[in-house]
């Protein structure tokens, strides 16, 4: 560890990280465009320049990103040298820069904004025609390409080169000509190019599914895990209006996914964001199923379920842990075995965080003693069965295309199912509108917090099992 | 005729000079003989450092400083190179030109003595994509001295090896830069490296490195060979031996000449062994000291020592000696123009400073140029340059765009005032220069045409 001085503040660093990470440990902000702490530094943008004095000498203004820290070193990010060092690089930097903010699907959370706001680097003094350049550069399936917005960074450049090891990217042309582009014009590839929009400071890379979605400002952030494989990556779900989830970004963790996630994860939002989800309950009704409340749903499957002398219970892998101590205390008091239903590996899997397997919480659940089960094999068993119970958000799409018989079917889900032994359908939250924790592959803990209400009639999971729990025992007691 | 020893120029004699036989003939490869047999690397290194012999390429930093940077073979085994900068890409510059022309022999035997004090397995010869005819004759003299047992395994009988390689760039200035040469030749964009680490820590492939230009190498097998006394017998205390320096504009008689450093460049502008003086005897307005990044002085500034220290003195730099002179018919807007247009081109775009900062300050000339100047452009030309440089970018470019353009406002404020007062350029309206050619800019001309 090595002594500096930061603005007056005493700290011991790591000497084998640039001065601008010996900032961010002691919480001292250094603007940056080009630095990204997932990344080797290039030292190009040049906003971090900071003031150093190295061994009594006469203090410079240096780029913070490509400085090495040196015992004794005195830096000050807020001399006015160092603003004004700055304030000069944003005039060159926006000296061709568009300025068609209102426009922009980055506005509200870009650092050319933050940044010009910060060092009160109002106007620019260039009278000059500002270059035109490509505004929509289609680079394949995910990200659009606008060049005049781009500042030539090469984040992302280097982010395809250092993170998924595919360079993809590079920058073309020479001097004030000088854009982004993808070799031979072909379109990106592989699981990872959302990141190319987060790691892109200004609006130069925009997510394709994002564009003109939602202005940054009216999206309510919450950090959250993500269910899409058993990596259980952070995220962060921002939600326009408290309707619909209009954007997954992954969120730093250390231990879990570093500044990453990929596509497979971010782009599903749409699975939660389904119009036509169940909001009450559903009993069977002739052939048809009809429309009550949670609670006449509950006590419809209540009494079906005492009715029967063979039946089990079939947990989603997508069930929190405090989730599964509930659906533990149903299945004991049905008697019936700890199942949740494990999808078949899918071919997702790479080297970087998509494990292949599509169960947020295996480990959680095997912990609380589930133990997994193909959906095949619990579709055989149900047919054998007078009743089945399936817990949990998805669980119906895992049994989609298995025949499940004749026997009767109580479902917890946020859909509805129409088979033909069907008897109640009660509604539950997607994962997103509820608190929980999941434990990923590693044992690490991820944890969902409520990112948007969930519609009044549908109740936490943990209560409406309880209440059929509760149900069933008044019912078998003959109450 | 001259008054002077000259040994740079001495074998460039006839149309055979190139070859092999015409070098041994005039001693060529006995001291790369005598070095292998009889000297110790660090000895050759020690007659360089000696000798005083500063870097020609324009920073003009010590040779034999330099290599001894390179760290110890015994604690750090990685692989060792030279790579030497040929390529010569400063507007006005042509001096490596000659040697690679008329006598690449005494590059290739300088390369080798450079390699035998710094223990290099390997050399790399980056040459400027347009200098074709130097590439080939550089080529058939490698050749023929690999033929000859001097270059590749066992050297001489000496046990020493050294293979040389030779790449051709592909026209950007940029890729002079030391840095952005070596990512050049690794195969990439020639974007300069940040420093540290420098290039004997960190260079080629990661390997030690050092760089080097062309006329700098080309000194050593003559310090070898006649030793540091005698080479610091020429020249200055501050800046030993002879330079090539090249003299282009409107002078009578352009080319490169040999000059102990230090000669007077009034000297070297009107002997009539050197340039001859300003053609039909007409005024010197302005002039390059060398080479386009080193801005342009009035012309009354000509009396100065052109050596490294005597030009730092008189407010620039020596650069690469090539002097361009410029007389009174010039536009001294107008070149300053062309020079900002050429960095505005050459720039990598790495920094952002450099990249529109180059394009900004290229912009503003032109527009004073073409008479579309404003009042306050000249104080923003000052404050652009200021926030370029010094040393706020990852090389030196940034600094050879804003030098001449602060060189331009300090020395002829007056002109670009002119210009901007009476809505272009008076020798622009007058047509033609006196030589007869057009001065009227490209626009103008066009829609001239056009008309």
């Amino acid at each position: 560890m090595t002594k500096i001085t930061v603005n007056g503040r005493e700290l011991e660093v790591d000497a084998s990280k640039p001065l601008i990470a010996a900032c961010d440990t002691a919480g001292i902000d250094v603007p940056r465009y080009c630095y990204h702490p997932g990344l080797e530094p290039v030292g190009s943008c040049r906003i971090c320049q900071v003031e150093v004095s190295e061994g009594g000498r006469p203090p410079r203004v240096m780029a913070a990103c490509r400085t090495q820290v040196s015992e004794g070193m005195v830096v000050n990010t807020e001399a006015a040298v160092a603003h004004d060092a700055r304030r000069e690089c944003l005039e060159f930097l926006l000296k061709n820069h568009p300025l068609d903010c209102p426009i922009c699907d980055k506005a509200g959370e870009c650092t050319l904004q933050d940044y010009s706001f910060q060092e009160q680097q109002a106007a620019g003094r260039s009278t000059e025609p500002r270059a035109t350049l490509e505004k929509r550069v289609d680079l394949g399936e995910v990200i659009m390409l606008d060049q005049e917005r781009c500042i030539l960074c090469t984040r992302c450049v280097r982010f395809q080169e250092e993170v998924t090891k595919k360079p993809e990217l590079t920058n073309a042309g020479l001097a004030s000509n000088s854009y982004i582009t993808t070799f031979a014009g072909r379109p990106l590839t592989g699981n990872y190019q959302g990141n190319l929009a987060d790691v892109c400071p200004v609006g130069a890379l925009t997510l394709k599914p994002f564009r003109f979605e939602a202005r940054v400002w009216n999206l309510e952030k919450s950090s959250s895990t993500c269910a899409e494989c058993s990596r259980g990556c952070s995220i962060s779900v921002e939600v326009l209006r408290r309707g619909d989830v209009k954007r997954i970004r992954p969120v730093f963790n250390p231990d879990v996914n570093q500044w990453w996630m990929c596509d497979t994860g971010r782009f599903s939002f749409p699975k939660v964001n389904d119009a036509e989800r169940l909001t009450g309950g559903l009993i069977a009704s002739g052939d048809d199923l009809m429309g009550v409340t949670t609670g006449e749903a509950i006590r419809h499957a209540a009494t079906v379920l005492t009715g029967t002398s063979k039946s089990a219970l079939f947990a989603s892998p997508f069930l929190t842990v405090e989730e599964a101590a509930e659906v533990k205390i149903l299945g004991d008091s049905m008697g019936a075995d700890l199942l949740f239903i494990s999808p078949a590996a899918n071919d997702l899997k790479d080297d970087l965080l998509h494990t292949g397997d599509p169960c947020p919480n295996r480990k959680g659940l095997e912990q609380a003693g589930f133990r997994a089960i193909s959906a095949a094999d619990a579709a055989t068993m149900i047919t054998g069965l007078d009743a089945a119970v399936l817990v949990g958000e998805r669980i119906l799409k895992l049994f989609a295309g298995h025949n499940l018989g004749t026997s009767k079917l109580v479902t917890f889900d946020t859909s509805a199912c129409l088979a033909s032994g069907v008897e109640a359908c009660i509604a539950i939250p997607f994962y997103v509108e509820k608190a929980g924790t999941w434990i990923n592959v590693d044992g690490n803990v991820g944890l969902l917090t409520i990112a948007r209400p969930a519609p009044a009639s549908v109740a936490p999971l943990e209560r409406t099992l309880g209440e059929l729990t509760t149900a069933m025992a008044r019912s078998g007691a003959g109450v | 005729m001259s008054g002077f020893e000259t040994y740079l120029t001495s074998r460039m004699t006839g149309p055979d000079s190139h070859t092999l036989a015409s070098y041994k003939k005039h001693g060529g490869y006995v001291a790369l003989e005598r070095a292998l047999k009889e000297m110790q690397p660090a000895e050759v290194t020690e007659s360089v450092k000696a000798s005083g012999l500063r870097g020609r390429g324009g920073a003009g930093f010590p040779t034999g400083l330099k290599w001894t940077f390179m760290p110890d073979p015994a604690k750090d085994p990685r692989s060792r190179y030279l790579a030497i900068n040929a390529d010569e890409s400063e507007p006005g510059t042509c001096k490596d030109r000659v040697i690679m022309d008329e006598d690449p022999h005494g590059l290739l035997e300088g390369i080798l003595l450079a390699c035998y004090a710094m223990k290099c397995e390997a050399s790399y010869i980056y040459v400027r994509g347009e200098y074709r005819h130097q590439y080939d004759r550089t080529v058939a003299a490698l050749e023929e001295a690999r033929a000859a047992g001097l270059v590749g395994k066992n050297i001489l009988g000496s046990g020493f090896d050294c293979e040389i390689y030779m790449h051709k760039g592909a026209g950007a200035y940029i890729c002079g830069e030391e840095t952005g040469m070596m990512e050049s030749l690794e195969g990439k964009r020639g974007h300069p490296r940040p420093k540290p680490p420098f290039p004997a820590g960190f260079g080629l492939w990661g390997q030690p490195t050092t760089v080097n230009n062309v006329e700098t190498i080309f000194n050593v097998p003559f310090i070898v060979d006649k030793g540091p006394e005698w080479y610091r017998s020429m020249g200055v205390e501050s800046s030993p031996g002879n330079f090539l320096v090249g003299i282009s504009g409107n002078v009578n008689k352009p080319g490169v000449y040999e000059a102990p450093l230090g000669t007077n460049a009034k000297v070297l502008l009107e002997a009539d062994h050197f340039a001859g003086g300003m053609t039909e005897g007409r005024k010197l307005k302005a002039w390059f000291t060398g080479g386009s990044s080193t801005g342009m002085m009035p012309g009354e500034t000509v009396d100065v020592g052109m050596d490294h220290d005597s030009v730092k003195a008189a407010g620039t730099m020596l650069g690469t000696a090539a002097m361009i002179m410029l007389d009174d018919t010039q536009c001294v807007v107008r070149a300053m123009q062309i020079i900002a247009r050429f960095y505005d081109h050459e720039t990598c775009g790495q920094c952002s400073q450099c990249r529109e900062g180059c394009q900004w300050l290229h912009q503003i000339f032109k527009r004073i140029e073409e008479g579309q100047g404003r009042d306050g452009d000249i104080d923003l030309l000052t404050s652009i340059g200021n926030g370029m440089a010094p040393g706020k970018t990852i090389c030196a470019l940034a600094d050879a765009a804003a030098i001449p353009a602060h060189l331009m406002v300090k020395h002829f404020r007056a002109d670009l005032e002119e210009h901007i007062r009476d809505g272009g350029c008076k020798i622009n309206k007058t047509g033609k220069c006196a030589a007869g050619h057009s001065h009227k800019a490209p626009a103008t001309e066009k829609a001239e045409a056009q008309a």
